[in-house]
């Protein structure tokens, strides 16, 4: 396991590369002149002699292949410069930024696995009756109900009308309940579907007949057999949802002006403010490859087949 | 299994990464207001991240822009100025103390005027700057500035939000050059910034020994709150209570809130203007009869009945009747289409048969008309314009771009029409008159073709030494004449801010006296 994980560590690093130089590339060839953003950000006339001081300071009169170099030697040691908007360290205002929404994608995982789990199973073991019924209903409206809609809705009602929840900002658990769920509830109804659709499947295989002939006991079949067969694929959706969470994460952010990483790289964009946008763009292909890398271990523990697989393929 | 899995989750994201603490405040002695950012580092003598209006919050001016747009008494309680406009004396308060207990006095002045001077080029933006000719502190209470030739918005640039305020002595850094940091936001304003915390809030603590008079609340906290409509939202659930200024939320929302019982939602008077240049150098545009046909055929009724909601007043000149020096009573543009049409064919510009849009020798009347494309109001204003001239065979392409390729072209003169609002006060008339002379500005491009260009530029250096106030209206009236009659911007409304509150939560709500003050000393909380 140890030697797979690793190996899975060392394949990030060419990863990374290609992204870092696709990121440079991208933001460096494009129609946007980062010295005209570090101008207008910094209230200064772009006047000729400013734009050829700007490109001078920032080192964009050098050749491109060397400040790619140079900029990721400073990214290796975690320096993306400082940002043309805020002046700081663009470093700093990520990591600060980045637990709050871990902290949020996090509440909204656990909303999806907390509730997707017993809608799934409740809704594969009665089949055709209301439980089965109801979650297709929820599944229905969950995956076409868009994130931000939802938001406002959940403000307009729970915040504004009832006055029951916080509808902005950071502070004890009542405010992360209304950005959670808005960005919990797609995944939330998709892995509900996933779990009921796995399970059945399980239900007709034909251990599970061969348990019920055995005299099994009904609840010990579900939970060691169905389920348990039923939440590999499962965790490889969740590995999904991460990515799906960590994007809705954005549009929450900046709903309910959730001090997150979303909201500053949103801002970013809309600044051009280059330095943040590359680092952040860097920091989430790290985040997706070690949720995958996650997920990966995950589907190993819970498979024997996996691990048997790798150890003999290793021996 | 499963609990495993429960258990992992949890701890990678709720045991790592517990949410901070909300801020604690008393809502009966603290605003709450909202802002789009953090206030940022509160460098009174530098720009962008710190914001304006939280400047001007910490940090006093020699002298103040007053609500009648004339200049008073600041931290200095009187001037003189000498005949011959060169030699300002500044006759200081002598009871006041910056808010970590240094003294205000003349040397502080000095030393604040120094690095600000030392910087220069930095703010070479504003006219004084290339004046000043020397400073220097005459008495413990007396601050002696002397110009190299007279500029008469000499005030008016020293009330400026920046860079001109004053920084204590103790927060400099130890080189004494401001412009790489400060060690505190410390000033002698009415405000004090005790605390900050990135991307939630910024607290601010009254000044007890304010020079002016104890401000009422004892605190105000600004909220980080980027988008507009979330900030409706967080005044409709208390969350804030107040809302001041442009853009802090949209017109439909200002619409709902004061159509919504218990709340006062004031519009204030013109803060500038919602205007496009025509660019008088290339393109169908550099024909006087093409930009007065786009006058008359601007339905500008229409615009602020559709697009601002009856929020903002119809603009006739590029700068309203109520900013020094501009009540002109010069001659609207009507919206008239038969008249522009008829310009329009007689300047040879006809429809050819079976076409929608005009055309003179082959070439269609097509004009790009560029805006930051991002912005919804903007891109409204440029689509209802661009269906209103296409009633006239004007073709109107519309570019709406990101910011940095928008500023491109209006630093190139890369544009047929481009949207470009005007500063507000206290910029106006004087900065932005100013501005006209700068090749970097949207004026400069748009005048540029202009046949008496050098005429205009030679009156705005003349206006701005001008030391007698009448030859100053005469100047004034001149180039704003002549800018009216070459048709070179089209005015469309008057911006203005919103103010919304809860009358029976807060009192004496009103509006500053420039676009950047916000009056939250006077407010009182019931």
């Amino acid at each position: 396991m140890l030697k797979f994980i690793v190996k899975r560590l060392l394949s990030m690093i060419p990863l990374l590369l290609i992204v870092s130089v696709v990121v440079f590339l991208i933001l460096h060839l494009g129609p946007n002149d980062p010295a005209m953003s570090y101008l207008r950000l910094s209230n200064i006339p772009p006047t000729d002699e400013a734009l050829a001081n700007a490109r001078a300071e920032l080192g964009l009169n050098r050749p491109l292949v060397v400040q790619y170099f140079e900029w990721l030697s400073h990214a290796l040691r975690l320096d993306f410069g400082i940002s043309f908007t805020t002046k700081a360290p663009v470093t700093k205002h990520l990591l600060h930024y980045l637990p709050n929404t871990l902290y949020l994608a996090g509440v909204s995982m656990l909303i999806t696995i907390v509730f997707s789990l017993p809608l799934g199973i409740m809704a594969a073991k009665y089949k055709g009756r209301w439980p089965d019924h109801f979650s297709r209903v929820l599944a229905y409206i969950g995956v076409s109900t868009p994130s931000f809609w939802l938001a406002f809705i959940m403000i307009i009602v729970f915040g504004v009308k009832l006055g029951w929840l916080p509808t902005m900002g950071m502070g004890g658990l009542r405010h992360v309940i209304m950005p959670a769920v808005s960005v919990a509830l797609m995944s939330t109804c998709i892995n509900m579907r996933l779990i009921r659709g796995n399970m059945l499947e399980q239900m007709h295989s034909r251990h599970i007949l061969y348990a019920r002939l055995r005299g099994v006991k009904e609840s010990y079949i579900t939970r060691s057999h169905v389920l348990k067969n039923s939440l590999i694929p499962v965790v490889t959706a969740l590995g999904m949802h991460v990515g799906e969470v960590l994007g809705g994460a954005v549009v929450a952010e900046v709903i309910f002006a959730w001090p997150g990483v979303g909201r500053y790289a949103v801002a970013a964009i809309n600044n051009r403010d280059f330095p943040v946008m590359q680092c952040f763009i860097l920091m989430m292909t790290v985040i997706f490859v070690l949720c995958n890398l996650f997920t990966d271990i995950l589907y190993a523990a819970l498979d024997p087949r996996i691990r048997l697989e790798e150890a003999s393929s290793n021996g | 299994m499963k609990q495993l899995l429960c258990v992992l989750l949890s701890a990678m994201f709720l045991g790592v990464c517990g949410p901070a603490a909300a801020v604690d405040y008393s809502p009966h002695d603290t605003v709450v207001y909202s802002h789009m950012t953090n206030v940022g580092p509160l460098n009174p003598h530098m720009y962008s991240p710190s914001q304006m209006f939280a400047q001007e919050m910490v940090y006093d001016p020699l002298v103040k822009l007053q609500e009648d747009g004339g200049i008073g008494p600041g931290l200095a309680e009187r001037w003189s100025i000498s005949e011959d406009g060169l030699t300002y004396v500044f006759f200081l308060r002598k009871d006041v103390t910056f808010t970590d207990g240094q003294a205000f006095n003349a040397d502080a002045v000095v030393k604040n005027f120094r690095t600000i001077m030392n910087n220069e080029s930095r703010h070479n933006w504003m006219g004084i700057i290339d004046k000043i000719d020397r400073f220097e502190a005459v008495s413990p209470f007396e601050f002696k500035l002397v110009l190299k030739s007279p500029y008469y918005p000499c005030l008016e640039d020293l009330s400026l939000p920046r860079p001109f305020r004053m920084l204590s002595p103790a927060s400099f850094p130890e080189d004494g050059d401001t412009s790489k940091g400060i060690k505190a936001p410390v000033g002698t304003g009415p405000w004090k910034l005790v605390k900050t915390e990135l991307g939630e809030y910024d607290l601010f603590e009254r000044n007890e020994n304010y020079w002016g008079g104890k401000p009422n609340p004892a605190n105000v906290l600004v909220k980080v709150i980027p988008d507009p409509v979330s900030r409706a939202i967080a005044f409709e659930s208390k969350e804030i209570d107040f809302i001041y200024g442009e853009g802090q939320i949209n017109f439909d929302a200002f619409d709902r809130l004061r159509k919504t019982p218990g709340v006062e939602a004031k519009i204030s008077g013109p803060m500038g203007t919602m205007a496009v240049a025509l660019n008088s150098a290339v393109g169908p545009t550099k024909e006087l009869a093409v930009r007065q046909a786009l006058q008359y055929v601007t339905d500008k009724g229409s615009i602020v009945r559709g697009i601002t909601l009856n929020t903002h007043p119809q603009a006739d000149t590029y700068f309203s009747p109520i900013v020094p020096y501009c009540d002109l009573k010069l001659e609207p543009y009507p919206f008239d289409l038969n008249r522009a049409a008829d310009i329009l064919d007689k300047a040879g510009w006809k429809i050819p048969q079976g076409k929608k849009f005009r055309e003179k020798d082959g070439q269609p009347l097509a004009i790009d008309f560029c805006f930051v494309g991002n912005n919804a109001a903007h891109k409204s204003i440029a689509e209802v314009m661009q269906a209103q001239a296409a009633a006239a065979g004007i073709k109107l392409n519309l570019l709406g771009e990101e910011a940095d390729s928008f500023y491109s072209r209006q630093k190139g003169g890369d544009f047929g029409m481009i949207l470009s609002p005007t500063w507000g006060p206290p910029f106006e008339p004087h900065a932005m008159v100013s501005s006209m002379l700068l090749p970097s500005h949207a004026d400069y491009m748009a005048q540029i073709g202009l046949p008496m260009k050098a005429e205009i530029d030679a009156k705005i250096h003349e206006v701005m030494s001008a030391v007698d106030k009448k030859e100053r209206e005469r100047l004034y009236r001149e180039i704003l004449t002549t800018l009216h009659e070459q048709a070179v911007y089209l005015p469309i409304f008057y911006s203005v801010f919103f103010e919304v509150y809860r009358p029976d939560h807060l009192k004496n709500v009103g509006f500053g006296a420039g676009g950047t003050d916000i009056p939250f000393e006077k407010i009182t909380i019931e």
